[in-house]
């Protein structure tokens, strides 16, 4: 069974914006199982650009999870954000996960916004001043919490969302100064460290479409710039990366099929 | 002695593309990190895409208001929104 995922990125809404998805959303249910909002979905993070969300992404006829990222933290209202998205039907993954049926298949969603760092032998590392530390720290508690929430998955195929880049491949647009700021090997390692299908990620908007991660996970940066559409939507036939013996040897027991 | 612009007066070049690059992330009104500065000749030239047209003459406006001695060209587009017309097999 082909499993069909709707993505995007980085809409940024505020009231300016609503309306603008909405024709393109309306025919989506016909061309995707589910949506996933890979981050930056509203403008600078207030609770009443979250009800533009709301409004623009909410009663589509598909599930619809979500990340968050650093747009939607900036003014501090990340309970009342989620607290309204959750109302309209958006699930809120923070290194969490949710296992959904579609048509007989059980699709894994594991999400985390993620953080910078780098990528690897360019990178930061946990050395030095408190600040440094705790930047670095952030980063690899959210790809701990991002690896857990996809090898515990019961499910027939992994998908994981973030909102920051897991590899550089789908920066290449960007200047390489401001990688560090972009992503981080630690979320590419996360996802490599169970059996997935499919990673897709937004906030590098001026990066590319296709990547793919060390371990051969296919990498897809779905921010609205990048991609210039309503959303992209993406197949995925079987068999499934889990369903492979012996690709990844560190998933725990009973998290594959 | 070299010549140099009085303090104050000119606005530092090296220093400009800088502050309106943080100006237009950090103005909440605003908040865009995805709109490039390049200083051309005499002008500054702002490229990139945002979501609305509104979002386009703010921050024209924005600009205008703190570098009021800066002549400022605009190139920056809306991001299209239509359903997309090709799907990518993943196998
Ligand atoms: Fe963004
Ligand atoms: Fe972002």
């Amino acid at each position: 069974m082909v499993i069909r995922i709707a993505a995007v990125g980085d809409v940024h809404l505020d009231q300016d914006v609503v309306g603008r998805f909405r024709p393109a959303l309306e025919q989506l249910p016909e061309s995707a199982d589910v949506l996933l909002l890979a981050g930056d979905l509203t403008r600078h993070g207030t609770e009443s650009e979250a009800r533009c969300v709301a409004t623009e992404f909410g009663d589509l006829g598909v599930p619809v999870v979500a990340v968050l990222g650093n747009h939607d933290h900036h003014c501090d209202e990340v309970p009342a954000v989620i607290r309204v998205l959750e109302d309209a039907g958006i699930l809120v993954l923070e290194g969490t996960n949710v296992v959904l049926e579609c048509a007989g298949v059980r699709l894994g969603i594991a999400g985390a916004k993620g953080f910078g760092g780098g990528f690897a032998g360019r990178c930061a590392s946990e050395f030095g001043e408190p600040e440094m530390k705790a930047f670095v720290r952030t980063t690899s508690a959210i790809a701990d919490q991002l690896g857990e929430a996809l090898r515990e998955m019961d499910c027939d195929l992994r998908v994981a969302l973030t909102h920051y880049a897991p590899v550089p491949d789908t920066l290449a647009g960007e200047p390489p100064e401001i990688y560090p700021f972009l992503g981080s090997y630690l979320l590419g390692q996360a996802i490599d460290s169970a059996p997935t299908e499919l990673a897709l990620h937004g906030h590098a908007h001026a990066g590319s479409e296709r990547g793919t991660t060390p371990g051969g996970v296919r990498v897809r940066n779905v921010a609205h710039p990048v991609i210039k559409q309503a959303y992209s939507v993406f197949h995925l036939h079987p068999p499934y990366a889990g369903a492979t013996a012996g690709k990844v040897s560190a998933v725990s027991a009973g998290g594959s099929s | 002695m070299t010549q140099r612009g009085a303090a104050g007066t000119d606005p530092p070049d090296d220093y400009l593309e800088a502050a309106i690059q943080r100006l237009l992330t950090e103005c909440t009104e605003i908040a865009e990190q995805g709109i490039t500065v390049t200083r051309r000749d005499h002008s500054v030239l702002l490229c990139g895409e945002v979501e609305s047209a509104r979002r386009r003459e703010e921050i024209l406006r924005l600009v205008v208001e703190h570098f009021p001695e800066v002549p400022v060209t605009v190139d920056i587009g809306l991001i299209r929104t239509q359903a997309p017309t090709e799907v990518e097999e993943l196998r």
